[in-house]
């Protein structure tokens, strides 16, 4: 006798959006902080990467309130304890962060770099949490699977994280910066964050038991097998490993990971709505 | 904190009138929806954005095999620890000094992580206001003076409306008359203010276990879980992090080509 919060499209592109800009964003921030001088072309398309995205969410977050006109209201309260307060706090916030690192990621003069590198640190936790904070979010409600998902967060973020990185790679491919040494740090950081998002999935799947029903068997379960974990981190995963010399199959490797992103918020999220 | 009001709704009473749902919907103003079939008498499934009271029409099969009614006017519990009031990010959800929740329509900005909170479904989206609603414990009432129109409206008193104490002591009272009587199961839901949800401020005598009235035995609140959640979320973001520095850190292409 639950009621469902009719969380739809709007929200499962946020999600999705979300998960890449923190994920582009944190990225960036660590090719800039810790990465050789010829990293910076990542840490650039990185934060160029967030700055759309994190306005399309908080356009996407504000369209779908039931009066969209009251959503500064949401600045009312501040409510640590809460994800959907904190969350659009986060919006807000890691908004300037990117803006900043983005405008400042133009520059070469040295005192802008280091500038750049102290706001980058701080705002890289922001994109962390906005990365994961969606998943927390939907396990601190009263419905069944979400609120049975210990992990809900953790995927989303390693999700949020191979997304983002994805998105950076394809951007580097298309800009021809295919051929320098940050794209394959970029392939390199993308495989650890599928193998932990894999990993993190099926201790999600285990610890969720017959709770994980929704989206393992029925209506979403082939999209859920052959969408996220085939089409979205094995087959990647294989390219990765196998197909790695032709770089036109790692942009296609990239894009499918991006795919696959989406339909884990698509079926987390509409599963139990439908 | 003024004395904690409270609505007592001793199910062994009810007959099935539904003078309290009609009673909520005028004084409420709620306007009028088309019936649901549920295949017997009771007219919503459950709660709507129009209908804060609703009576439930249950069929509880006896061991020879015939049915029996069960008739429960259901209403929001006003939870001592509410899970749409932890939930709302604009404050628009509030608790009254009498101890009631509420929702401030002026204020709320249809975000509809109440509605996803509740763990009894009661919280329901308006489309024509764009607000969460749900009972308001006849808000403006209550402040005049007067009860619930539900429960003013109840000619059985199954509805009562009082202070929380005072109503919890009656209540305990008529259960063990009920099991004189030879109503084993009867028992109340919510009464405890140690038991969950910090004990209801709307709480229920019922006939039988709470499950058969589709009520959960257990309620527990949303935000439980927060804290091991994002623990664990930034356990990921470790590991996803010193991936990510590992890969950008390394010098050289070694195990690269």
């Amino acid at each position: 006798m639950l009621k469902t919060p009719h969380w739809e499209m709007m929200i499962v592109w946020y999600f999705f959006l979300g998960g890449i800009a923190g994920g582009a964003y944190f990225t960036a921030a660590i090719a800039d902080i810790f990465g050789e001088p010829g990293d910076k072309k990542v840490a650039r398309i990185g934060y160029f990467i967030a700055l759309p995205l994190v306005a399309a969410c908080g356009l996407l977050l504000i369209a779908d309130l039931g009066v969209p006109t009251r959503f500064l209201n949401m600045l009312r309260v501040f409510k640590f304890w809460d994800p959907m307060s904190i969350g659009a706090w986060a919006v807000g916030v890691f908004g300037i962060f990117t803006f900043l690192s983005a405008a400042m990621s133009l520059s070469g003069a040295a005192q802008v770099e280091r500038l750049r590198r102290a706001v980058s640190l701080v705002g890289m936790f922001f994109g962390f949490f906005l990365a994961s904070y969606t998943g927390v979010l939907l396990s601190s409600s009263a419905l069944p699977f979400w609120s049975d998902a210990r992990l809900m967060g953790a995927l989303f973020l390693a999700s949020g994280a191979s997304t983002g990185m994805a998105a950076i790679s394809l951007i580097l491919f298309l800009t021809g910066g295919s051929t320098a040494a940050g794209w394959r740090k970029v392939k390199r950081a993308d495989r650890f964050s599928m193998i932990i998002e894999l990993v993190l999935l099926a201790v999600f799947l285990g610890l969720l038991g017959s709770a994980a029903k929704p989206i393992v068997s029925g209506h979403f379960a082939p999209l859920f097998w052959g969408g996220l974990v085939g089409v979205g981190l094995l087959i990647p995963l294989a390219i990765d490993f196998v197909g790695h010399r032709v770089k036109v199959l790692s942009a296609v490797a990239a894009l499918l990971v991006l795919a696959g992103g989406f339909v884990l918020r698509y079926v987390v999220v509409m599963s139990i709505q439908s | 904190m003024a004395r904690t009001l409270a609505m007592f709704t001793d199910t062994s009473l009810c007959i099935g009138c539904r003078a309290c749902q009609v009673a909520c919907k005028q004084w409420n103003e709620l306007e009028m929806e088309v019936p649901v079939w549920t295949g017997g008498y009771q007219n919503q499934s459950h709660f709507t954005d129009k209908t804060f009271r609703l009576v439930r029409f249950i069929e509880e099969p006896k061991p020879q095999g015939e049915l029996a009614w069960l008739l429960m006017s259901d209403v929001c519990k006003h939870c001592a620890d509410a899970g749409c009031l932890n939930a709302c990010p604009t404050g628009a959800i509030y608790r009254t000094e009498h101890g009631t929740v509420n929702i401030n329509q002026d204020l709320c900005n249809g975000c509809r992580y109440c509605v996803s909170s509740c763990p009894f479904g009661v919280v329901a989206f308006n489309e024509q206001t764009g607000t969460a609603k749900k009972c308001t414990f006849c808000n403006d009432r209550i402040h005049n003076g007067l009860g619930p129109a539900c429960a003013k409206a109840c000619p059985t008193e199954s509805i009562q409306f009082g202070f929380r104490d005072e109503l919890v002591a009656k209540a305990q009272k008529r259960v063990e008359t009920l099991k004189g009587m030879g109503f084993k199961e009867a028992q109340l839901y919510g009464a405890d203010s140690k038991g969950f949800l910090g004990g209801l401020n709307a709480f229920f005598l019922l006939l039988s276990k709470p499950e058969t009235y589709n009520l959960p035995a257990n309620p527990k609140l949303p935000g439980r879980n927060i804290v091991a959640d994002s623990l664990l979320s930034i356990g990921s973001a470790l590991l996803v992090g010193v991936g990510a520095l590992l890969a950008f850190r390394s010098r050289g292409e070694k195990g690269e080509e």
